[in-house]
């Protein structure tokens, strides 16, 4: 026990070990947060084009969406991943994190999609009937009543997809990216640190940290908007 | 009269699944059609082909001399109201909002304008104070009231009713149908489908029967109920009467 308090001490003492910790973590917090944006962004376009109403110019967009999100939901994150290090982007002096968020984000927008997709089909239909009834164009229907009816089933879900987001970064340390996870990796395996314990009990205290952070701020949400929803 | 909608050998499938079989059927300013039929035999699809609720599989409707296409029936809908079986107020908008949404957003009146109107109309039905709810805390009733004022807002030529009141409690009917009545002796044209008899009685002008997506018997209420044509008419009487 003494040797273990002792291995903690030693960590938070090093600088080189916090440096390293800290500099993985912040990587951990880039990849995640760009990934997280561009899985937002294409994840709603996606969604937009998925339950569009059907017509001619439709037909290839949405064919092209069905098979990215089918690829995407299909394969294994780690195997994308290394497509898209070793493959797509096996430029030399391409920037590894940036790879890595396209890879992150890119899968990510698949399951924002999804998860978008069913909050707007969850939308009653006799909603949008009433709209259409009243002469309202496709788009009012859609800004003044489906969408803000929809992000009541979307927000938490969406909070998960961010949650996972964050947690599956974790596997760029495969393709050799310094982020929290290969930090913790990193010290352990050091000379003087020579049990793998200690950093890898503080790196999951830090991802911890940022997931409960996130949870709070996704209930937080769901609260407000369950409030305007019982306003009487 | 002048005739306010002309359907000409209206057809409509879902699938292999053939619903209307070819329906014609002209209906005149001030007119008050009841629209009956057994249960599945097309009511619903044959009034909602009139908005384009549902997309016609052939035929042609005309709304007074305009033939209603895919490009004109946004326009066509600010003057073909319909009042839904499940009143379909919109819930994530307050009374008042639901009330002024479509005619200021379509530009009919101005808001001010609207929320005058809807007042007014709120005031009426005696629901001035649940102008600021939202539709979540209204009793059935109250939200189809609402629903058809709703639809009066904009005005409409012709109102479409789908079973108006039947997601109702027994309560709640009669004022929506006192309600249905007071917008009929202002004039409106009307088409509802009902299976309220001694309310369709009272105020049909004309009577249509469908059956298996045809209109197989029409008559004034009189005629159609006194004296029906046909046996299946006459076996759907002795059932619901
Ligand atoms: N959106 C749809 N998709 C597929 N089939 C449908 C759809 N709407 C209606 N149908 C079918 O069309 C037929 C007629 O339905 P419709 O709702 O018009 O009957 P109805 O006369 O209004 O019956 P009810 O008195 O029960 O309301 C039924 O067989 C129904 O299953
Ligand atoms: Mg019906």
């Amino acid at each position: 026990m003494d040797n273990f308090f002792e291995k903690i001490v030693e960590l938070f003492t090093t600088p080189e070990y916090i440096e390293s910790l800290l500099h993985g973590f912040l990587l951990t917090l880039q990849i995640s947060f760009f990934a997280i944006i561009i899985g937002l962004i294409l994840g709603t376009v996606i969604a937009l084009v998925d339950t569009a109403q059907k017509s001619r110019w439709m037909i290839i967009p949405k064919f092209i969406c069905k098979v990215y999100t089918t690829i995407i939901r299909g394969t294994p994150m780690a195997l994308q991943l290394f497509i898209m290090f070793f493959v797509i982007f096996a430029i030399r002096g391409f920037p590894q994190i940036i790879t890595a968020i396209l890879a992150f984000g890119f899968n990510s927008a698949a399951y924002v999609a999804e998860v978008i997709r069913s909050g707007i089909q969850s939308v009653d239909s006799g909603q949008t009937e009433a709209g259409l009834a009243l002469g309202l164009s496709r788009f009012t229907i859609f800004r003044k009543i489906v969408a803000p009816q929809a992000i009541k089933n979307i927000i938490p879900a969406l909070g998960n997809e961010i949650i996972t987001v964050i947690k599956e970064t974790a596997i760029a340390s495969m393709v050799g990216l310094y982020d929290l996870n290969m930090a913790a990796k990193d010290i352990g395996s050091g000379q003087n640190m020579a049990s793998y314990i200690v950093p890898m009990f503080v790196a999951a205290l830090f991802y911890l940290a940022v997931v409960y952070l996130i949870t709070f701020v996704i209930k937080r949400i769901e609260k407000k908007l369950r409030e305007s929803d019982s306003r009487v | 009269m002048e005739d306010i909608i002309r359907i000409k050998d209206l057809k409509k499938q879902f699938g292999k699944n053939k619903v209307l079989k070819g329906i014609d059927f002209d209906l005149k300013t001030g007119e008050r059609v009841v629209v009956l039929g057994p249960s599945g035999s097309g009511k619903s699809t044959f009034l909602r082909c009139i908005n384009r609720m549902e997309e016609p599989t052939s035929g042609e409707i005309y709304f007074g001399n305009t033939l209603i296409t895919d490009k004109n029936i946004q326009k066509m809908r600010q003057d073909i109201g319909m009042v839904f079986q499940h009143f379909n107020l919109i819930s994530n908008l307050t009374v008042m909002e639901n009330l002024t949404l479509a005619p200021v957003k379509l530009k009919l009146m101005n808001g001010e304008t609207a929320e005058k109107k809807a007042r007014g109309l709120l005031r009426h039905i005696d629901l001035l104070d649940k102008a600021e709810s939202f539709p979540a805390s209204l009793s059935g009733g109250q939200k189809q009231r609402i629903a058809i004022i709703r639809a009066m807002m904009m005005e409409p030529k012709v109102l479409l009713f789908d079973e108006p009141t039947s997601a109702l409690d027994p309560e709640s009917i009669g004022d929506v149908l006192d309600l249905i009545r007071e917008v009929a002796d202002g004039g409106m044209t009307i088409m509802i489908v009902t299976h309220e008899m001694s309310f369709a009685k009272e105020i049909a002008t004309r009577v249509v029967f469908i059956d298996e997506g045809k209109i197989i018997e029409e008559g004034t209420p009189e005629e159609f109920f006194a004296h029906p044509k046909t046996p299946r008419v006459k076996e759907f009487l002795e059932k619901v009467l």
